[in-house]
């Protein structure tokens, strides 16, 4: 069996590496694909090394496998180990604990290092190492007080816990607000209603061209009083908007009658809509009391007598 | 006067009606189809009761029972055809005369009616104890074209969920469309109501709802109705549909009711509700009379309000969210007329026709008060000045409107409105134009009462009227004391003399019983040596339209030292009147003017004439003479008036008298009247339009901006950057309207070009453009769509090359602009629909004025695809009317076809009504221009129309004789050719050539009773041989009264004893057509006894009448003159041959029902009910000899064959009792 302890000096740092790429990207994956590629490299090193002259693919690829994730297992206990003593950078003594952990003798391993006939392979080619996209840096980082030891994390932006400069003044021209405003609005319709027409029926004005001033041809609707009587949903926001704005005044006169109104209806329904034995709620019918209307009394049962 | 005599009450009828039962146990909206009874409880009035008149139109009537026997009864309805379809006749005289003598035929205020039921003998032999009658009517209406309309919209789910709804409707009394009554506003009874409909719908109806019970299968409820309070049967209604129930939050007697989702816009129109109501409570100091009431708003609602007993029908698009300014007040007026109309017209009904206006009169006077309370003075002088404009404008251009036409018994010549195409006889022959300017009069005449007696006795009149109807209504048993809740002319007259203990005599005679305004023209001069004011007003009477005025008139003089009322005597010859000034010109000129109202103002003196101390004279200030005012005084005197005077009406008719001069002094007057925001809104708006125009007329020395940018800068744009408008806030409904209106009064502007000003469109876009509504607690759509009207007001006529075609390529930058923001618009409403589509509707006109101006392509086909069903229905017309323009500019024929074919067809009886009050307001030609459209194709067309094509709705036929009357005139219409005179006397003598031929083989068919398209054909046969056999008609009629033929001759002698009409083109043929005419009258004399006891349905008398029509060689081919005759028919007392038809009867009993039944195989093909009447028939004539009926039968159905529609044949049988 090939020793899996194999450049177990290259493992520390590609078991940091593998794990520090794990939002794999596409660069990422290129990067990941390459790493692996020397992995299986090494791997048939080792086998030409215990001397096999032949091995099925599938069998490299087993192996390949196993010893990454060997590796892997061990880059991540170390950096667990690490993490455990409150530092970010693992180091030696932590892969140490960490081989040890795993039931791997220590002792063994400088002299398996030191080898005659192990096998060089060349260093992998340099792949470039996925960039991790810079955060969005915004004002200027805080620097650590003096009882903060150095190799403490850095301070995040400020803007992240303590507020958000903003670097340009807006524009407060009123003009060019309003100016904007009307031909975002504009660009808006007309992207939209353009799109509307091209994707359906349309009219023309224009027999010669009828893509100019294309119009979204007219469908009849079954109940066209609905849409053109409702406000619209955009209508009923801003009605909202602007009578919670202004309420002041009106609430009192609007909670002595809305309490009625709302009432009502939803007994009305019930009682018109109930294909059975309606009964008109009992708890509705305390409440209003006061209201005797006929239409919302409850529906009386045929009388037996009425067969003939 | 006819109407001093009328003290009581007296019912045209042999029978007091007490009290209908109405049930209707099935509606199905997929078939749109209605099956119910009814049952009237009557009260004969005279011994030997044997014949009920009633009303029916469109019921298909399965059986009549009279106190649960059988009974007999015919069905004939003169106004489904009006005129025979072989008739060439073509000319409108000939057609009103003889549509009105249709409508009196069956009116029930004549004690007629389309149904007449035979009493079983067995009853009315025992009849002179006057007991009571029970009749009962089993009926069903299947597709109603008039009556009752059914919206069921063509969705997935159950009829409720589909919103499916249906509602009665109709013009004036309707309601036999939908169940057999007496359908007169005079007849009242009390009303049980019945409706059984699904268990998920509900049934809003007249009077108290008293329970609502499931049926067995608890898949249906009826509701049950109870109308204690007497009730004409006009004023039933009923509506079916699945609605929401909003029960009022003040009044818990007041229900609304709602198409599914439409509840939060119920809840916020009927928010006021109540204060309408206390309102009239408080004027009218009486209770409203109903225990309940309720509201039903309903889609394709035939007219906007109409008011039933204790309940109203109003179009759901009066439904409106808080959002939206311009619908409201439109709404409450809705509410507030629907209201009034609950007190008189519902409650208190009228005696007859003639009265009508009395009643229109005090609804719409208590609604003006109403006006005047909501939205101020102001706004209600203003509406007043708007209302006597109009029906100043019509009166002078139609002819009067008379409120109060009398018809002396039998006179037909004696046409109080003879300059009118239609009779007035009938509301259903008005124009609906003429109704509406009616109505309009009526309560522009009670003002003029109140003018004359005070508001405070006007009150007290109607409190009086109502607490009589009132006490009768509570007469439950008294039915005699019911006519107390009619009112009549005489009633109300005598009410106010009375309470005022005034004669309003003069001024009734005036303005009531005469129709046509007054016209002045005025004109003064100063006379300075005497101080004298010398006025001089001249009266225009000659011309159509107008009458003369004798009386007092009252002229206010503003001059420097104050306001002076002067009241002036017109009489016949005097022109001139002095009036006295107070002031000696001007002496003080820094002393204030006091104002009419004492407020005392400074004024800028500098512009009057020096000499004179007049700042303004008004005539007739207080519009209390309906009149039309031309008075000439000086620009500066109008714009004194404008700036000074307080009334609206004033500053109004200052605005429009300063249309003529064009100056900067009007200029300035007018733009400061625009800024003053003290000034009414409504005077303001009409300032922009002046503006606009006296600036197109200066052009030349205009100077500074275009009128009005700088003030609506200033009023609405920003300050820091004008150009660009503040965003939306609606909060002041002044200055919204106003910036709504001033934009589209801009687009007026035209510069030397005659182009509008780029300035302007410039400004217009960008108001487009900035138009923001984010913060604004109000929609701006009324406003969007104002903007784009403002742009079609932009638009000025293409420069055309030779005529080419429109292509894009040629079009017009400014115009690519606009055509830019019509289209986004148009497109954006699609996905983000406004209220009411507004902005459609502006862009559809703005299209059309595109077109119409020849920047695109003139095509209907865009507004072809808006007037679909299924658009909603402002959109529909203001497609329609694009389309009406098209056809009048391009005179296209098949759209003029293509519009006439949606009159027939459309589901909506609203937009058939409106395409033909459209096509009458822009015609595609008139009588006097030639047109490519005016033939003979188009005029039989609209004949047919007239005729037959639309006999379901009494207004619809009205509007399309109003549109014939716009086409071609009262005459013949110029495309046909000439009538030949001499063709008609060959033709019958041809027919009389060919007719025994035909008799032979149809006599051998005719023997087979049952084949029901032989008896038409042999009917013309068996007539003509009749008439060879008898040929002195006269003379035979003398003898005969057994004898049903000679019975019939009779009949046929009195025509001959009145003149014919005289005008119609035939007359000059009457000698020679006279056998006609016997035949004729004799065979529409047997329609009646053969129809006796047949059973007869609408459909199935079309369908006989088309038989009939199909056949060329029928001898009705003189009706002109069966029309006259008809006419004539009222005035001629006909004692001699009364006794014929009951005479025959008597003798025959039962017996004359055999001849019947080949007759409703004839109509009926259900073989149900053939068997049905088979039976029936069998069993009543067992013991009678058959043989002589089937004599009888064959002679019968013969004459009847060839009977003309006419409403003689009805006529007769109330003489006969």
């Amino acid at each position: 069996m090939a020793d899996p302890a194999v450049a177990s000096g290259a493992s520390l740092n590609l078991g940091a590496r593998v794990g520090g790429s794990k939002a794999a990207t596409s660069p990422a994956e290129n990067y990941h694909l390459a790493r692996r590629r020397t992995l299986q490299v090494v791997v048939s090193a080792l086998l030409t090394e215990c001397g096999f002259e032949s091995a099925e693919k599938a069998a490299v690829e087993t192996l390949t496998e196993m010893m990454q994730s060997y590796i892997s297992e061990i880059g991540r206990c170390a950096k667990a180990y690490c993490e455990h003593t409150a530092r970010s950078v693992p180091t030696l003594s932590d892969a140490v604990v960490t081989l040890i952990e795993m039931g791997f003798n220590v002792d063994t391993l400088p002299v398996y290092a030191k080898r005659s006939q192990r096998m060089v392979i060349t260093a992998p080619p340099v792949t470039n190492a996925p960039v991790t996209p810079k955060a969005l840096s915004a004002g200027q980082k805080r620097t650590h007080p003096s009882h903060i030891p150095s190799h403490f994390p850095d301070f995040p932006d400020p803007h992240t816990y303590i507020k958000t400069p903003t670097f340009r003044e807006p524009v407060s021209d009123y003009q060019v607000v309003r100016e904007k405003a009307a031909t975002q609005r504009r660009d808006v319709e007309r992207a939209l209603t353009r799109f509307m027409a091209k994707t359906g029926e349309t009219q023309s004005l224009f027999k010669d061209d009828i893509t100019a001033f294309p119009l979204i041809a007219a469908q009849p609707i079954t109940i066209p009083y609905l849409s053109a009587l409702l406000p619209s949903e955009l209508e009923l926001q801003t009605l909202e908007e602007t009578d919670s704005s202004e309420q002041d005044d009106q609430t009192d006169s609007e909670n002595a009658t809305g309490n009625l109104i709302t009432d009502d209806p939803g007994a009305d329904k019930e009682n018109s809509l109930l294909p059975s034995g309606a009964v008109v709620p009992s708890a509705k019918a305390s409440e209003d009391n006061v209201i005797d209307n006929p239409y919302l009394r409850p529906v009386k049962k045929p009388k037996v007598r009425r067969k003939k | 006067m006819n109407r001093k005599k009328d003290k009581g009450f007296e019912s045209p009828r042999p029978f007091k009606l007490t009290h209908q039962v109405v049930c209707i146990n099935n509606i199905n909206f997929q078939r749109k189809s209605v099956i119910g009874f009814v049952e009237l409880t009557i009260f004969p009035t005279v011994v030997n009761l044997n014949r009920i008149k009633l009303n029916s139109k469109q019921c298909r009537i399965y059986r009549v029972r009279v106190n649960d026997l059988e009974a007999p009864f015919i069905y004939n309805d003169p106004t489904l055809e009006v005129c025979h379809h072989e008739s060439k006749q073509r000319n409108l005289n000939y057609f009103s005369s003889a549509y009105t003598a249709a409508v009196s035929a069956v009116d029930p205020d004549a004690g007629h009616g389309e149904l007449v039921i035979k009493v079983p003998s067995e009853l009315w032999k025992q009849g002179d104890d006057l007991k009571v009658f029970n009749v009962y009517i089993e009926f069903s209406l299947d597709q109603p074209k008039g009556g009752l309309h059914f919206v069921v919209p063509d969705v997935e789910g159950s009829m409720a969920e589909r919103g499916a709804h249906v509602f009665s409707f109709g013009y004036q009394n309707s309601t036999r469309f939908w169940f057999p009554c007496v359908d007169s506003y005079s007849e009242l009874c009390t009303w049980k109501l019945e409706f059984t409909v699904d268990a998920s719908m509900v049934a809003v109806s007249c009077g108290d709802l008293v329970e609502t019970i499931y049926t067995h299968d608890m898949r249906k409820k009826t509701f049950h109705y109870v109308l204690p309070i007497p009730t004409a049967a006009p004023n039933i209604s009923l509506a079916v549909g699945p609605f929401e129930i909003l029960v009022d939050p003040y009044m818990h007697e007041v229900t609304h009711f709602c198409l599914p989702q439409l509840l939060p816009l119920l809840k916020h129109t009927m928010s006021y509700l109540h204060e309408i109501f206390e309102f009239y409570e408080e004027i009218l100091t009486c209770r409203y009379p109903y225990a309940c009431f309720k509201t039903v708003f309903v889609d394709e609602a035939y007219v906007q309000v109409s008011s039933f007993a204790s309940m109203s029908i109003f179009s759901t698009n009066l439904l409106h969210s808080p959002l939206i300014i311009d619908q409201t007040p439109v709404t409450r007026r809705c509410l507030a007329q629907a209201l009034a109309q609950q007190f008189f017209g519902c409650f208190i009904s009228r005696m007859s026709w003639a009265d009508e206006w009395v009643l229109k009169g005090i609804s719409g006077y208590i609604y003006g008060l109403y006006l005047k309370k909501t939205f101020g003075v102001n706004e209600y002088r203003h509406w007043i000045k708007e209302e006597l404009d109009k029906i100043v404008e019509y009166e002078l251009k139609m002819g009067g409107v008379l409120l109060h036409p009398t018809f002396s018994a039998g006179k037909e010549k004696d046409n109080p409105t003879p300059h009118l195409h239609f009779s007035v006889k009938h509301p259903h022959t008005l124009s609906w134009e003429y109704y509406k300017m009616f109505q309009c009069k009526a309560h522009l005449v009670m003002r003029l009462i109140e003018n004359r007696i005070s508001m405070e006795f006007m009150l007290q009149v109607f409190n009086k009227l109502l607490s009589l109807a009132s006490t009768a209504s509570s007469q439950k048993y008294q039915s005699h004391m019911w006519s107390q809740m009619l009112l009549s002319t005489h009633a109300f007259l005598k009410s106010i003399s009375n309470v005022s203990g005034k004669d309003i005599g003069p001024l009734i005679k005036q303005w009531v019983d005469q129709s046509a305004v007054v016209k002045f023209f005025g004109s003064f001069a100063f006379n300075r040596k005497r101080n004298v004011l010398e006025l001089e007003i001249r009266q225009d009477y000659t011309s159509s339209g107008t009458q003369k005025y004798v009386g007092p008139i009252k002229v206010t003089v503003q001059e420097l030292d104050g306001s002076f009322n002067h009241s002036l005597q017109i009489e016949e010859n005097s022109l001139k009147h002095d009036i006295p000034c107070h002031s000696k010109s001007r002496r003080n000129k820094k002393k204030k003017i006091p104002l009419m109202n004492g407020e005392e103002v400074d004024m800028d003196l500098s512009a009057m004439d020096a000499d004179s101390p007049l700042l303004w004279i008004r005539i007739d200030p207080d519009m209390s003479i309906l009149r039309k005012v031309e008075f000439e005084q000086a620009d500066f005197m109008w714009q004194y008036q404008l700036r000074f005077e307080r009334d609206v009406v004033a500053q109004e008719e200052a605005i429009s008298a300063l249309e003529k001069f064009p100056t900067p002094a009007s200029r300035l007057a007018l733009t400061d009247i625009l800024e003053q925001d003290q000034c009414f809104y409504k005077v303001r708006m009409q300032a922009c339009f002046c503006l606009s125009k006296i600036a197109n007329d200066m052009m030349s020395t205009w100077q500074g901006p275009p009128a009005m940018k700088s003030l609506f800068t200033r009023m609405f744009c920003c300050k820091s950057c004008p150009n660009i408008v503040k965003t939306n806030n609606f909060i002041s409904f002044q200055s919204y309207f106003l910036q709504k209106t001033m934009p589209v009064a801009m687009a007026l502007l035209r510069d030397v070009q005659n182009l509008c000003p780029r300035d302007v469109l410039n400004f217009i876009l960008d108001l487009i453009k900035y138009n923001d509504n984010r913060k604004n607690k109000f929609a701006d759509n009324y406003y969007r769509a104002d903007l784009i009207a403002a742009l079609t007001n932009s638009l000025t006529p293409a420069i055309s090359i030779n005529n080419e075609v429109r292509t894009l390529d040629n079009l017009n930058a400014d115009v690519r602009l606009i055509l830019e923001e019509i289209t986004r618009f148009l497109n954006m409403e699609k996905l983000l629909p406004s209220y009411r589509n507004t902005i459609t509707v502006s862009c559809l006109s703005a299209i059309r004025e595109l077109q119409k101006n020849g920047h695109i392509p003139s095509d209907p086909s865009l507004f072809k695809s808006y007037a679909e069903y299924g658009h909603f229905v402002d959109v529909r017309i203001a497609a329609l009317e694009a389309i009406v323009d098209f056809t009048r500019v391009e005179r296209s024929s098949a759209e003029l076809q293509w519009l006439l074919n949606m009159v027939q067809n459309d589901p909506t009886h609203y937009v058939r009504h409106k395409i033909l009050g459209m096509l009458c307001k822009n015609p595609p030609f008139t009588k006097a221009a030639d047109s490519p459209l005016c033939n003979e194709a188009l005029v039989d067309h609209l004949w047919k129309l007239m005729n037959s094509g639309t006999s379901l709705d009494w207004r619809l036929r009205c509007e399309t004789v109003n549109l014939y009357y716009t086409l071609f005139g009262l005459t013949r219409p110029s495309c046909l050719p000439l009538p030949e005179l001499g063709l008609v006397l060959n033709l019958k003598e041809k027919k009389a050539v060919l007719n025994p031929s035909t008799i032979k083989p149809e006599l051998g068919v005719g023997a087979v009773i049952d084949t029901p398209a032989s008896i038409g054909i042999h009917g013309v046969g068996m007539s003509y041989s009749a008439v060879d056999e008898e040929p002195d008609p006269i003379s035979l009629g003398v003898c005969g009264v057994g004898q049903p033929p000679q019975g019939m001759k009779r009949k046929a002698e009195t025509p001959l004893g009145s003149p014919p009409e005289p005008g119609q083109v035939l007359q000059q043929q009457e000698e020679d057509v006279r056998g006609g005419r016997f035949k004729i009258r004799f065979n529409t004399m047997e329609e009646e006894d053969i129809d006796m006891e047949t059973v007869h349905d609408s459909q199935a008398f079309i369908h006989h009448h088309l038989n009939l029509l199909e056949r060329p060689s029928t001898p009705g081919k003189e009706p002109p003159l069966v029309e006259q005759s008809m006419l004539s028919m009222p005035a001629t007392p006909v004692p001699s041959f009364a006794k014929e038809s009951t005479s025959s009867s008597s003798r025959h009993g039962g017996g004359e029902h055999g001849h019947h039944h080949h007759h409703h195989h004839h109509e009926h093909k259900k073989k149900k009910k053939k068997h049905k009447h088979k039976h029936k028939h069998k069993h009543k004539h067992d013991s009678k000899d058959k043989d002589k009926e089937k004599d009888r039968d064959r002679d019968n159905s013969h004459a009847y064959s060839n009977s003309s529609a006419s409403g003689r044949s009805l006529r007769s049988p109330s003489m006969s009792d």
